[in-house]
């Protein structure tokens, strides 16, 4: 009895802290999306039921907004793995003062994404943007574009601050997995008579995949929730081009102080999620 | 081994230390009674505010204040404010938890909503009694009043939006500055050219107060007037600087503040549209180049947006009479104008603000002129969704041709008349 308490009484305080900063706030969310919860009206918080979830399902900002989520998510974090995937098989040779160019390409990845956004949008700032100078230099550009400022490169633009911010975590991740597989296995495909892309896919792939499905499961949660960069460069516009479901959710509940259609939003934002993770723990599962 | 011990003596009287400390933090949390009898005596005034310039703190204000009335204590807080929308949500979010300033500085948009919140407490029995009221100007109290007719807010600075003008820019077009919104526009094409623009425009936020300059006018207030043809036309001209003149940059659907004063002082553009805020910055960019006159105004006559101009005193404040002695000092006289040299606005205290040198002249006549126009968006609880949300959205994609003008005007007809 006292060896089965003793486990609980160790976990409580972990526990405690889960269930105040995390179930409580989830709980919360979940009551206020049942209920018509309006900033600046305190005094009637009437229970709706499910109507600001059916409000939400049929709104087009809703699907829109969905839309350009799938655009963002599957856009930067498949860029994200090419590029940190391409770092890592040049970080795994030898070179010289390899661990400094290492430590370098953590940057991107360890400065916050509000630094990151500002830091980009006077890049790409029309008037006095470094790549539009440099693009127009080189003539790589007729005259300065406005990227963030039209509706068919804002989108663009903004995938492409958090492709620089993101790829460093595949680097890493990638270069830890790559570390790890068994350098005989690279030594029978080279007796084998097997060329580098062979070795690649039949060696390097295999032993990769684990930490492949598990870094991008990760970061495709952290972009699909990550509103912070589009925020700060493009607020979501022009129009709502670059406008993400957080962001709408985001939005919906802060600057337009409608908390129960904000917690609506981000609860069909987290079911969204969690299929893909319920999807990933069953495949796992079956897998082991 | 001599060493350990040495260190196991240090643990020792840091222990002792420790436990002293905590003795004395004990007695501290005791309070002695005379210094319970002089923090209860002392009034605390909780007050908020946002100031742009981050250097300038109101503290030398302050303590001149305390030092008048040593029974009142000024908690100042600043928060942050991001074009306003930020604090607006703080000071909802505050209200509503219990956890509200007592006084706190506010535009006049968030009026309607704070009122439903019965947030507010009025002020009229005590603007009845105070000496400073007769050397405010009647326009600031016509502006601030509320639909319930009380008062809520006390004018402490006052802005009103005027349009910068580059002065080098006209006499090389032999050009006098516009007073009509056509005779802007031909300004405007004048002045665009390689490079350069001949007006720098909003298209993100903040830009609906020159927007309400060239619309509102057409927009008389009841069911249908902003889908009225005269209204749909007027938001056309204003579009059609970006879409058909090509007068504005390329940038303006994502252009801020930032981006149009910059542009100013860059010399990209040669005119935009602010207030005496931001005078000090772009003189010190452009010098004489740089002059100031009223909006230009269009059929029915002009609009200048006035805003960000006063303090309330909120319900829950449990010394009104420590909240009204402070902001009725701040808004009177000398305090007001030093206030005013923190905000960079111009004092609303009439006797300060007719010899003001804080920024050269012709900025503050532009302002002093500017000001018989002054209007305000509709006191209306939708308000602030438009100026956040519905106004830049709609506003974007309009100039990007993703909506008409006449789904863009469609869209406030529904804000505020659905």
């Amino acid at each position: 009895m006292k060896r089965s308490a003793t486990p609980l009484l160790m976990l409580a305080p972990a526990l405690t802290a889960t269930g105040i900063l995390v179930f409580f706030p989830v709980l919360n969310t979940l009551w206020l999306s049942l209920h018509n919860v309006v900033l600046f009206r305190p005094k009637s918080q009437p229970f709706v039921g499910l109507a600001n979830y059916v409000e939400a399902l049929h709104s087009q900002a809703f699907w829109d907004s969905l839309g350009r989520s799938v655009v963002w998510v599957v856009g930067s974090v498949s860029l994200q793995f090419l590029i940190g995937l391409g770092v890592a098989l040049l970080l795994n040779r030898d070179f010289r003062m390899r661990g400094l160019v290492r430590a370098i390409i953590v940057v991107p990845w360890a400065l916050p994404s509000v630094i990151i956004g500002l830091v980009w949008t006077w890049m790409l700032d029309f008037n006095f943007g470094i790549l539009n100078q440099i693009g127009v230099a080189f003539g790589l550009l007729d005259e300065p574009v406005a990227w963030l400022a039209q509706s068919g490169t804002a989108m663009a633009a903004v995938m492409a601050a958090i492709v620089w911010q993101g790829f460093p975590f595949f680097a890493i991740t990638l270069l830890a997995g790559l570390q790890s597989i068994p350098h005989d296995l690279y030594e029978g495909a080279e007796i084998d008579g097997a060329n580098a892309w062979y070795t690649f896919v039949y060696v390097t792939v295999p032993g990769l995949l684990p930490v492949m499905v598990t870094a991008l499961l990760l970061r495709m949660i952290w972009v699909a929730n990550s509103l912070d960069l589009i925020l700060v460069m493009t607020g979501g516009g022009p129009g709502t081009s670059t406008q993400t479901l957080p962001l709408h959710a985001f939005l919906t509940a802060w600057s337009g102080g409608n908390y129960g259609s904000g917690a609506a939003l981000s609860t069909l934002l987290t079911l969204i999620l969690l299929s893909v993770i319920t999807i990933y723990v069953v495949r796992g599962q079956v897998d082991g | 081994m001599t060493k350990q011990r040495d260190s196991g003596f240090a643990s020792t009287t840091t222990r002792r230390r420790l436990l002293l400390g905590a003795a004395a933090g004990g007695a501290a949390l005791a309070a002695p009674p005379i210094i319970r009898v002089r923090s209860a005596s002392v009034r605390s005034v909780r007050w908020w505010y946002f100031f742009d310039d981050p250097n300038a703190a109101p503290d030398a204000l302050v303590s001149e204040f305390q030092k008048l009335h040593p029974d009142i204590r000024i908690d100042a807080e600043r928060i942050p404010n991001n074009g306003g929308a930020d604090y607006a949500t703080r000071l909802y979010s505050a209200l509503l938890a219990g956890q509200g300033p007592d006084v706190a500085m506010m535009k006049i948009a968030n009026l309607s909503r704070l009122l439903e919140m019965e947030a507010l407490l009025p002020i009229d029995s005590y603007l009845a009694s105070w000496p400073g009221r007769g050397d405010i100007a009647e326009q600031h109290w016509k502006l601030a009043a509320a639909p319930d007719g009380k008062a809520y807010i006390l004018p402490v600075q006052y802005v009103v939006l005027y349009l910068y003008i580059r002065q080098d820019w006209l006499d090389a077009a032999k050009m006098a500055p516009p007073k009509t919104l056509d005779e802007m526009l031909e300004v405007a094409r004048a002045m665009t050219g390689k490079d350069r623009w001949g007006i720098g425009v909003r298209g993100g936020a903040g830009g609906q107060d020159f927007w309400a300059s060239v619309v509102m006018g057409e927009v008389p207030w009841e069911k249908g007037a902003f889908v009225k043809p005269a209204a749909v036309a007027a938001n056309d001209w204003y579009l059609d600087l970006f879409r058909k003149y090509k007068v504005t940059p390329p940038s303006t659907p994502g252009d801020g503040f930032q981006q149009t004063i910059n542009n100013l002082k860059a010399g990209r553009t040669g005119m935009t549209i602010h207030h005496i805020g931001s005078a000090s910055g772009v003189v010190e960019s452009l010098g004489n180049r740089i002059t100031a006159v009223p909006l230009p105004g269009g059929p029915r006559g002009a609009w200048a947006t006035y805003g960000d101009g006063g303090q309330s005193i909120f319900a829950k404040c449990k010394d009104p009479d420590a909240a009204w002695a402070w902001i009725s000092w701040l808004s009177a006289g000398e305090p007001n104008a030093a206030f005013n040299r923190l905000t960079g606005q111009v004092p609303v205290a009439t006797s300060m603000a007719k010899n003001w040198t804080e920024v050269p002249k012709r900025f503050v006549d532009a302002t002093v002129n500017s000001l018989p126009i002054a209007r305000i968006l509709p006191n209306l609880s939708q308000t602030a969704d438009f100026v956040r949300t519905v106004w830049p959205q709609a506003t974007q994609k309009a100039f990007l041709g993703q909506i008409s003008s006449a789904e863009m005007m469609g869209a406030f007809e529904k804000l505020y008349f659905s």
